[in-house]
């Protein structure tokens, strides 16, 4: 037993805790990620007509029908557009869906990405993608859509929404349909309803 | 047989070792912990009450006015807090009841607009 022998034990030892401390906090960094899985599949909408009951708003231009649950009522917006909504105490959302025609330039290629930067150049402050898928079915025509969440610059609500831009015959349109993030998953049946049964000509 | 008894040698020499793997553990720990604290998700987890500054003054909605006053105290309330972010976007439609007036320039859900 020399003194160099001893040495090696004391430097192995060293060596092995710290792999072992790396090892552990490799682990704990993976397991405390705050983000969310990339790629979350994007729920499957087969393009059904509106139940029996629902009611219809046709984009002024004619291209496309919203349809809505009885729940919901009108909300005035912009003059090319229709919207929808349910309101809570104090007139906060708990349901929104609006059409509007293709105004700029958006495209069915990179449409998630595009949401995102309209919503973060416009009135969002921060936003987020969830999931997004291409090539979606809808009645009369195909989309893009996303399912993002983002904050408002004003009032910092925190709304999660499902927007397609879908592309009919002859034009496209966009259609939105939102929920605050926190009913989101109680809407999202619902939400998802109106967008299977929008229709685009 | 000789690397044990050269690790049990050490180890009775330098029992400082034996708290070495703890010890690194518990670090980094709390090292990850630490780095974990930074992150998009310190946002509040459910919403502020929305629509409070949802007021169309051209249109007709269907619910009524969400702003209420606070109850006037005896001396002059101060002036509530901001609740627009500080960073303005590029070339949005303004916000606060401008551009097109519609309810996401009020804190609403965002429409299908192209921002135009």
């Amino acid at each position: 037993m020399t003194a160099r022998t001893a040495r090696r034990g004391r430097y192995a030892l060293a060596v092995i805790a710290v792999t072992a401390a790396i090892a552990i906090a490799v682990t704990v960094v993976a397991f405390a990620s705050p983000g969310r899985p990339a790629g979350r599949a994007f729920p499957p909408l087969r393009p059904t007509a509106a139940p029996a009951g629902w009611p219809h708003l046709a984009l002024p231009n004619g291209t496309a029908v919203l349809s809505y649950p009885p729940s919901l009522r009108p909300l005035a917006g912009d003059t090319d557009a229709v919207s929808a909504a349910r309101l809570g105490p104090g007139g906060a959302f708990r349901l929104y869906l609006n059409a509007t025609p293709r105004q700029g330039s958006e495209r069915l290629l990179g449409w998630a990405a595009f949401r995102l930067r309209l919503l973060r150049s416009d009135d969002a402050a921060s936003a987020h993608q969830d999931a997004a898928a291409q090539g979606v079915r809808f009645r009369g025509g195909t989309g893009s859509c996303v399912i993002d969440d983002y904050f408002t610059r004003i009032g910092g609500h925190h709304y999660q929404e499902v927007a397609c831009l879908v592309q009919g015959r002859t034009s496209a349109s966009v259609i939105v349909a939102a929920a605050p993030a926190a009913r989101w998953a109680r809407a999202r049946p619902l939400l998802l309803r109106a967008v299977a049964a929008y229709l685009v000509r | 047989m000789i690397s044990s008894l050269i690790r049990q040698t050490a180890l009775s020499r330098h029992p400082r070792m034996l708290l070495a793997l703890p010890a690194a553990a518990a670090l980094a720990v709390t090292l990850a912990a630490c780095g974990s604290s930074g992150n998009p998700s310190a946002h509040p987890a459910t919403p502020k009450p929305a629509g409070t500054a949802h007021s169309h003054t051209h249109s007709a909605p269907t619910h009524a006015a969400v702003t209420t006053p606070p109850a006037s105290p005896a001396t002059a309330p101060a002036p509530p807090p901001p609740t627009m972010a500080p960073t303005q976007p590029a070339n949005p439609i303004p916000q606060g009841n401008g551009g097109d007036q519609d309810a996401d320039n009020n804190g609403g859900p965002s429409d299908g607009d192209g921002n135009i």
